[in-house]
């Protein structure tokens, strides 16, 4: 019970905020929306019992995510306000025009009916279960991580000394250009 | 083990009782139902009761470098001027609420919410005694981490949605030194982590003793310097001196809450203060035993849960003190040296500690360099 309403409460927050990332039309307040959005996410992980999963989420996308995408709003000198028209698609070059919009709506309807009549059956037999008990789930992920997902671990830490040796790359000032 | 308050009450039988009581009132179970009471009304006591911290907080500041500048400081307000955090407050609340006139206006007035809010959610797992803890998350540490870095995102936006030039540079300087302070805290909290072996609180509390001899500042060097750099990079995340950048008031103004008046400014006020509680009292639970009382005095009844919580203030008090001792004693830094000290300094001596501790587990088998001295002398008086 008390775990239906956590979940439902964090889905709404979910799924409200990426509405409002959408219909928002200035890019800070996009990235705020997204901010709610995703900690409706880990919400939801968190409502289902995956609490390291729900704190790497905040950890990653709330902490880290958003203020990156506010420190590149702000470095690229702020949102451009002459981008937008009083419908908000109107200026934004390469979008088309109401036709390609409404052939777009139309096949998205049409992917989305389609993806329903697919899933239905697994949804129907979907059931929230109540959360039995806690277990520690941080000493599993630890030694799965480092036994049977090792290499993707060290893939993983590869691309990120590939992005930071690049960054420092890109950032270090040029002396003899 | 994940356990929050409810599952300590749950613990006497008068609890049981109610419990009992109450579902044959209603007719159905409502053990989840007096769960949630119980720990919305603990949170409802927490909060209250860190916002007195920060209300006092800011009388100890204002008082504490009196006494550092041979000056008297606030005594009008209520015996030796202690009320005067509630005039304050009154006289905040009373001002004009100004929003300027090119600010965004929503993102304006959300702003000092996000920054207490983050630090609120800190107090889910602060570890103010073994039962009375609001919760002892598995994942204790890394969840006040994280929902911490939320306080950056408040200070940010107060700065962004001002519209005004010092506003923008302090939330500038505010959110990249928060970012990048939390690189050595993390890593200096994590070389504690890998002592006790646990994320939850109350295991890397429970793995200490109530006397110095058994607190993890002392468990080998590298604890020792973790302590000192966390120290550090814990004063730059909150924001206060000599890291006070982001509110330097001889450039900026006042920094990101330039534009905020009334109780706005107040909330951002009160979030920093509590913010520097919160911080100072990590630093009492992973490294100066926490909430271990000496010779376990008072057992686990509610008589050692109050002498718990008594042992716990004292320590982050006390560190709350050095906190305030220090924004008196020393000039700030400039911004190039600020990240010169982090980044140059503070992480690879942070790194250079996670991987010393994790040598000295390895090589000493997790005891402390107490027990190495001990054990050795009681061999060697042995004749072994």
């Amino acid at each position: 019970m008390f775990h239906k309403v956590l979940i439902i409460l964090s889905s709404a927050l979910t799924v409200a905020s990426a509405i409002g990332v959408l219909v928002t039309k200035d890019i800070v307040r996009a990235c705020i929306f997204l901010f709610f959005s995703l900690f409706g996410v880990a919400g939801i992980y968190a409502s289902l019992g995956a609490d390291f999963v729900a704190v790497t989420q905040i950890m990653v996308y709330v902490g880290g995510v958003v203020i990156l995408m506010l420190f590149a709003v702000m470095l690229t000198g702020g949102p451009g306000k002459e981008s937008a028209g009083s419908k908000g698609y109107l200026l934004i070059p390469m979008m088309g025009n109401k036709i390609t919009f409404g052939f777009g709506i139309f096949s998205g309807l049409v992917l989305l009916l389609t993806m329903a009549k697919i899933t239905k059956s697994v949804i129907a037999s979907v059931t929230i279960s109540e959360v039995e008990g806690f277990a520690s789930t941080v000493e599993r992920i630890g030694s799965l991580l480092v036994s049977e997902h090792v290499l993707a671990f060290e893939i993983s830490s590869i691309l990120l000394l590939g992005a930071l040796v690049g960054a420092a790359m890109i950032a270090r000032p040029r002396k003899n250009v | 083990m994940n356990s929050t308050v409810a599952n300590y009450f749950s613990e006497f039988e008068s609890y049981q009782k109610m419990v009992d009581w109450l579902s044959g009132i209603a007719g159905f179970d409502t053990a989840t139902l007096v769960m949630v009471v119980v720990i919305s009304l603990m949170a409802f006591i927490v909060i209250n009761a860190m916002m007195l911290v920060g209300g006092l907080g800011t009388y100890a500041e204002r008082k504490i470098s009196a006494d550092l500048q041979a000056r008297i400081g606030p005594n009008r307000v209520g015996p030796y001027g202690i009320l005067q955090f509630l005039a304050d407050g009154l006289k905040m609340t009373m001002k004009e609420d100004v929003t300027p006139a090119k600010a965004d206006k929503v993102l304006f007035n959300l702003a000092p919410f996000l920054s207490l809010f983050g630090i609120f959610g800190t107090l889910a797992v602060l570890p103010i005694s073994s039962g009375l803890a609001l919760s002892h998350l598995n994942v204790g540490v890394f969840f006040l981490i994280a929902i911490s870095s939320i306080v950056g995102i408040g200070i940010f936006l107060g700065g962004y949605a001002s519209n005004s030039k010092w506003s923008m540079l302090g939330g500038m300087r505010g959110a990249s030194q928060i970012v990048s302070y939390e690189i050595p805290v993390t890593l200096s909290v994590l070389s504690i982590v890998l002592l006790a072996g646990s994320l939850n609180f109350k295991v890397i509390v429970g793995g200490q003793t109530g006397m110095p001899t058994g607190w993890f500042i002392f468990h080998n060097p590298f604890s020792f310097m973790a302590f000192f750099v966390y120290s550090i990079a814990a004063l730059a995340e909150a924001n206060r001196a000599p890291f006070d950048l982001p509110e330097a008031e001889s450039e900026l103004v006042s920094g990101y809450h330039t534009e905020y008046t009334g109780m706005k400014f107040g909330i951002f006020a009160l979030a920093e203060y509590i913010e520097v509680f919160v911080l100072a009292s990590v630093a009492a639970a992973m490294f100066l035993g926490g909430y271990n009382v000496p010779f376990h005095l008072g057992g686990d009844g509610i008589i050692g849960q109050v002498l718990q919580l008594g042992a716990f203030v004292t320590k982050s008090l006390l560190i709350y003190y050095v906190v305030i001792w220090i924004r008196w004693t020393f000039p700030r830094l400039r911004a190039d040296q600020l990240m010169v000290v982090c980044w140059k300094y503070l992480t690879p001596i942070a790194i250079f500690n996670l991987v010393g501790s994790a040598v000295w587990l390895y090589a000493f088998k997790g005891q402390s360099i107490l027990q190495l001295v001990l054990h050795s002398g009681g061999s060697s008086a042995g004749g072994h």
